[in-house]
């Protein structure tokens, strides 16, 4: 009885103790774990397009022929793409941003994504930059970019000059969850999927918390570079901010809505350029051919001694860059 | 009396706050007044896949408790730079022929690490347990709450290529919250039990769901 009592006020002590304690910093706050957006820090580079303000940048002069640069995810951003600035010295007026919810731009609320905003936005994005009617516009999308060039010229097959798509998962949804169940193959006993797991009971946050899932997703990304990770990276990719948000709504969206992206590409007959990487066990020239099949006209490649993120490191970039401005050169 | 008592433990729990699935499941019923001492192996999927061990002390009280220190790491090569231990009492607080009614308070301390982050935590666990208990066998339901209370974040040069200007420090308010529920029965024999637990974890909010959303546990107890 007297112990029980003494246990019973060793654990009020120690509740007390606890709860007690100074109240410094909370993961609910931009700026303490994961950086502030562009509607939070208006000294970074903003368009405000479509009723979101993207954190954007370009290169190059305005007038020559754009090329757009759409990053994976979703929810990733664009920084690990900034290797594609060499094409603006190439005669290409070459423009980053980062998707709505996603890197640095503006956060919104799950329950407001569509389809629809993603043509919008970058419609807006193309129109914000483009100088001239006349002025061609190509895509570079990697992996759920290269999704979502496709998706685009899937609806507007007359607006694009030409696309380099770089290992999309797939171009209908259920391609996609095939490629996703793929690289999500880790050891189930291994450091990476329980450094994962364990850690979802240190952080959790509600649906749009978004400096809390964001960081969440950041940690969580960790392990799609680690060394038993089936996309064959080279390392890991430098980031500002993942959107947790805009990945989870995408991929309900997907689920729900189960999209093919593929219904008007026969009105595409322009080539595309289609990459994939020597080092990606989750991809290979079968999967490449099957995927890029949906294209009347292909240009397939192979990026030697690279995996997924073949764009980001020199290697991968050395063995690709010639081709994809060979590529848009002879379409220019 | 008793009612006080009740209400005391109540608002320690409350306090408290509460984590998961580990805590030594024990047959009551089976668990003789000389057996002092409950030393546990365990394994399975506790937010990851984890095993642990755990040592329980019956004391000599007059309303049946065990106090208990628990520790538990989730698989992988590097050994010790994820771990979650735990330090409490569960009280058999009420008890109507074989129905046992029984609260566990504990208070968590838990690493985690990666190539981006330290994390330190202290947290609490505070469950309820009603169930059917006989000298051979027994089947409960839990349900209880595992509270992240106070978590210090330390970044590596990784994280802080990234961000550099990444705070590091202790984080208040409470950085995680997950409600579970589930069932848990066991088979008794001798000075032995094989327990199984299996439930559903959700987040605080009640609508968010961690990776896996289930725990499931297997463990065996050697009483003496």
């Amino acid at each position: 009885m007297k112990t029980t009592t003494l246990l019973l006020l060793a654990m009020l002590f120690a509740g007390l103790l606890m709860s007690g304690c100074k109240e410094e910093l909370s993961i609910h706050d931009p700026g303490n774990l994961v950086p502030k957006t562009v509607d939070q820090d208006p000294t970074l580079p903003s368009i405000f397009v479509n009723g979101a303000l993207l954190h954007a940048e370009a290169f190059g002069n305005p007038s020559d022929p754009l090329l757009i640069i759409l990053h994976g995810g979703p929810g990733l951003d664009y920084r690990y793409l900034l290797n594609c600035r060499e094409f603006a010295n190439q005669g290409f007026r070459v423009v980053f941003y980062d998707q709505r919810g996603a890197g640095l731009s503006q956060r919104f609320p799950y329950s407001s994504y569509t389809q629809q905003e993603m043509y919008d936005d970058l419609r807006g994005v193309i129109n914000h930059y483009r100088t001239s009617s006349t002025q061609k516009v190509f895509l570079l999308g990697h992996s759920w970019g290269a999704m979502l060039a496709t998706a685009y010229i899937n609806r507007f097959p007359t607006e694009i000059a030409g696309a380099i798509l770089a290992e999309p998962g797939g171009l209908t949804w259920t391609d996609v969850k095939n490629y996703i169940d793929r690289t999500r193959k880790f050891n189930p006993l291994g450091e990476s999927l329980n450094d994962v797991l364990f850690m979802e009971q240190f952080i959790t946050g509600d649906r749009d918390d978004h400096a809390v899932l964001d960081y969440r997703f950041e940690l969580w990304a960790s392990a799609s570079n680690s060394k038993d990770a089936p996309t064959g990276n080279e390392g890991r990719t430098a980031h500002w901010r993942s959107g947790a948000v805009t990945f989870n709504a995408y991929v309900d969206l997907g689920n729900k809505t189960n999209p093919d992206w593929t219904t008007n590409l026969d009105q595409f007959t322009t080539k595309v350029m289609f990459i994939y990487s020597e080092n990606n066990r989750s991809y290979g020239l079968a999967h490449a051919q099957f995927v890029s099949s949906a294209y009347p006209s292909v240009q397939l490649f192979e990026t030697l001694d690279a995996g997924h993120d073949m764009l980001s490191f020199q290697t991968g970039w050395n063995n690709t860059f010639p081709a994809m401005l060979s590529y848009l050169n002879a379409l220019k | 009396m008793k009612t006080s008592k009740l209400l005391f433990l109540a608002s320690t729990v409350w306090i408290l706050g509460t984590s998961a699935a580990e805590a030594q499941t024990l047959n009551w019923f089976s668990l003789r007044q000389e057996q002092r001492n409950i030393v546990t192996v365990n394994a399975g999927y506790d937010y990851a896949f984890a095993y642990g061990i755990g040592y329980g002390r019956q004391l000599n009280t007059k309303l049946p408790t065990v106090i208990n220190a628990d520790f538990t790491q989730p698989a992988g090569e590097q050994l010790f730079d994820d771990f979650k231990t735990k330090i409490g009492a569960q009280v058999l607080v009420h008890r109507i022929n074989h129905v046992h009614f029984i609260v566990k308070v504990q208070g968590v301390f838990r690493r985690y690490h990666n190539e981006y982050v330290r994390l330190l935590n202290f947290g609490s666990d505070m469950s309820g347990v009603i169930g059917y208990y006989r000298s051979h066998w027994f089947a409960a339901g839990e349900f209880g709450f595992d509270k992240a209370i106070v978590t210090h974040f330390k970044h590596s040069d990784l994280y802080r290529a990234d961000f550099p200007t990444v705070k590091d420090g202790w984080y208040k308010p409470a950085t995680g919250g997950n409600f579970y529920f589930g069932l848990q029965a066991g088979y008794s024999f001798g000075s032995n039990d094989i327990t199984l637990k299996l439930g559903r974890v959700v987040q605080e909010d009640f609508q968010t769901n961690p990776t896996i959303p289930f725990y499931l546990q297997i463990g065996f107890n050697r009483r003496f």
